[in-house]
């Protein structure tokens, strides 16, 4: 009981609930999109930039709204951000694989399960160098890095390098061990270390 | 708190002491080192460093292709850091709980906003700056021509202060930790759906600040180099761009509590002049359509002066027959010169053959659908004529070739073109003139020649050079022959014809053009 009630205090400080709601929007924006008839640029890029957003709300709620205090006293605290972290990462991961099918994503749903899993990756490793309230620029930034490889596979010199795993084929196996590390990292470090969140650093704003 | 909240001193202002610019300016220095910005700017330069430089530095030194990839790419670069540091930075008194606080502070909100705001826009704009410095420097260090087109840099700086207004705007009236990292994606989302909405060179989406030309056209090596660059479409855009960022920053000060009842009308004055600068500023890219030199014309905002070709002095080969090019293009010279030098020198002095060869201009249509034809200024050159016209083939294709691409195509367009014209071979011609013509292809290219060239455009004479469509090299005309094919008893003329040495060849030639164009001389008669 009292396990329980700590998950839900964890969950409701955390807003994973706005993050569900946010996985969910982007999985009907998802929907919507893919009903739509797109050149080569917006069937390849535009399920990217909802992978990205979905990512980013799992990201998001990795910051911590009470700080050291809460690390102190906190036991389970470890536990508890991997668990809430994996359980976003593959909630949003089936979210946007349930939104896809029956409809033509390219690369498919091992596409959806690399990218998602790449970019939270990343925004976790930020979370823990910039802090959770920068967390995001990580995948940001790798959203239109990302989108740019894309756009070099019809538009040489490509970019062919497996760090940049939206570019891959989907059943690319240098793709997924990139996207595989960079969240096994993200994960491990966030989990022990949680997201580097000082008051008085400028990037708290 | 709550008394401070229910009588806001923000709305009766008192300035503490005699100066308040310099007040204001303090505010403005400690938001400059407390922003965000600073931090996320590593990754703005990172991206244009990979997607816009890298990529801008492979192209040929054109400055209409460096400032078309400089516009475009600058702003995918800087757009989701900006509007993502913006937002968390308007997002930070709600997220630090500090709004009953500082409205109690001297200065009006709005000013207090404005602040934060400009202090984003100052580091976005000081790193755009310098990234475009580098860019520009390296094409002014490599370009041969030209200089540095100035209003796709000014599109793209005008864009940081609007992106970062909406961050910011977003991140005052809807305060969060997700605020920030979805309006950054937002912005990219719709930066790039704009573009996938335009059909056709006349949109009202050409207004996408990331539009540079024709979206159907793609960068193109042949605009802007013969005729001016026209400002039309980056005018409206930079009008867009302000009234977008005044309306958006004037929206700070509507809500009550913002500042006193003049202030706020003020403020909702600038965000109807800004929205109708916006509207006005679509509707304008709403009428432009694609002129004849591949650049966005709108009606209202275009000067006739721009029509008028540019002046310059061509840049010329030593070659047997000189080959001119337009200077921007100097470096495309020696590859090209040392390609037909072989077949220049066997057809130069014959009759027909021309005096100099100058590159020629390409004109732009809008076809049917999302497809634009391009095809040479001149339809195709006239026998009497000593000028023969040459396009290169970067001038029609959207990407850009290696050395070795640009001789082999250079030989297989323009050599077959000046051979036909030479020879007069063609559909109708004899197995003789098909015979010498495919000996002269390999004297100048070897044997992977082709033979069979489809033409467009006129199709009036062999002379037309091939058009093309961005979407593929479909061309319209239908296909005609020139030279030989292989196993063919003109084939095997052929190879004894190309045995001969340049000087017996040449000499033969002088001889019996006459007689192979009239199309008097069998395949037995050739040496």
């Amino acid at each position: 009981m009292t396990g329980a009630r700590l998950v839900r205090l964890y969950a409701v400080g955390r807003r994973v609930p706005f993050a569900v709601l946010a996985m969910a929007a982007c999985a009907a924006g998802l929907r919507i999109a893919l009903l739509g008839h797109w050149d080569a640029y917006g069937a390849l890029q535009l399920p990217l930039v909802f992978e990205a957003a979905a990512a980013v709300s799992v990201v998001a709620t990795v910051a911590s709204p009470f700080g050291e205090p809460e690390r102190v006293a906190g036991g389970w605290l470890p536990y508890l951000r991997l668990a809430v972290t994996v359980a976003l990462t593959a909630a949003a991961i089936g979210l946007l694989a349930a939104a896809s099918t029956g409809a033509n994503l390219s690369g498919g749903s091992l596409d959806v399960l690399r990218n998602v899993a790449g970019i939270t990756g990343i925004g976790l490793l930020c979370a823990a160098a910039l802090g959770g309230g920068l967390s995001w620029t990580g995948p940001t930034g790798y959203l239109v890095a990302g989108v740019y490889a894309l756009y070099t596979q019809w538009h040489p010199p490509a970019l062919t390098t497996p760090w940049l795993w939206p570019a891959r084929p989907p059943h690319d196996l240098g793709g997924a061990i990139c996207a595989g590390l960079v969240f096994a990292c993200g994960a491990a470090f966030v989990t022990v270390r949680g997201a580097r969140d000082r008051p008085g650093d400028p990037a708290a704003g | 708190m709550t008394a401070a909240t229910r009588v806001p001193a923000a709305s009766r202002p008192r300035l503490v002491g005699r100066r308040p610019g310099l007040a204001l300016l303090r505010l403005l220095r400690l938001e400059l080192r407390h922003n965000a910005m600073p931090w996320v700017l590593p990754i703005a330069i990172g991206l244009f460093w990979l997607t816009t430089y890298r990529k801008g530095v492979a192209m040929p030194p054109l400055w209409n292709l460096r400032a078309a990839g400089l516009q475009l790419g600058a702003q995918l670069d800087f757009a989701v850091p900006v509007t993502g540091a913006a937002a968390w930075m308007g997002s930070r008194e709600a997220r630090r709980r500090v709004t009953d606080q500082v409205t109690v502070t001297v200065q009006p909100r709005w000013a207090r906003l404005l602040a934060p705001w400009a202090a984003t826009t100052i580091w976005a704009m000081l790193a755009y700056l310098g990234c475009t410095a580098v860019l520009y420097g390296v094409t002014a260090h490599q370009a041969s021509w030209g200089g540095p087109l100035w209003w796709p840099a000014a599109v793209a700086a005008a864009s940081l202060p609007a992106f970062s207004a909406l961050g910011f705007v977003l991140g005052t009236f809807l305060p969060g930790r997700f605020t920030a990292p979805l309006a950054a994606i937002a912005a990219f989302f719709v930066l790039t759906l704009s573009t996938e909405l335009i059909h056709g060179s006349q949109s009202y989406w050409n207004v996408s600040p990331i539009v540079t030309g024709p979206w159907d056209l793609g960068p193109q090596a042949g605009v802007a180099t013969f005729y001016p660059f026209l400002p039309d479409l980056p005018i409206a855009q930079v009008m867009f761009l302000v009234g977008l960022t005044v309306a958006l920053l004037g929206t700070l000060a509507l809500p009550a509590g913002s500042g006193g009842r003049a202030l706020r009308m003020v403020a909702a004055g600038l965000t109807g002049a800004g929205l109708l600068a916006a509207g006005t500023a679509v509707g304008l890219a709403g009428t432009g359509t694609m002129d004849a030199h591949g650049m966005i014309a709108i009606p209202a905002l275009h000067d006739a002066a721009s029509d008028q070709p540019l002046q310059f002095t061509p840049t010329c080969s030593h070659t047997a027959i000189p080959v001119c090019l337009n200077p921007a293009y100097a470096g495309y010279l020696s590859v090209t010169a040392t390609a037909l030098a072989p077949l220049l020198s066997q057809v130069a002095g014959l009759p027909g053959a021309p005096t100099r060869i100058v590159q020629d201009a390409m004109i732009y249509q809008q076809d049917a659908g999302d497809e634009v034809s391009i095809r040479p200024r001149s339809p195709g050159d006239i026998l009497s004529s000593p000028v023969s016209h040459l396009v290169l083939p970067d001038q029609t294709q959207g990407q850009t070739m290696t050395a070795g691409q640009l001789a082999s195509t250079v030989i297989t367009t323009y050599g077959l073109q000046l051979v036909a014209r030479v020879t007069g071979d063609g559909p109708g011609a004899s197995q003789a003139q098909h015979a010498v013509a495919a000996a002269l292809l390999r004297a100048a290219g070897g044997d992977e020649v082709i033979v069979t060239q489809p033409t467009s455009g006129p199709c009036r004479g062999p002379a037309s050079a091939p058009s093309t469509r961005r979407s593929g090299p479909g061309r319209e005309c239908a296909s005609q022959s020139v030279g030989a094919a292989r196993g063919t008893p003109a084939a095997a003329a052929a190879e004894r014809f190309d045995a001969l040495s340049a000087p017996v060849r040449h000499a033969w030639l002088v001889r019996h053009l006459a007689a192979l164009r009239a199309g008097l001389v069998t395949l037995a008669e050739l040496p």
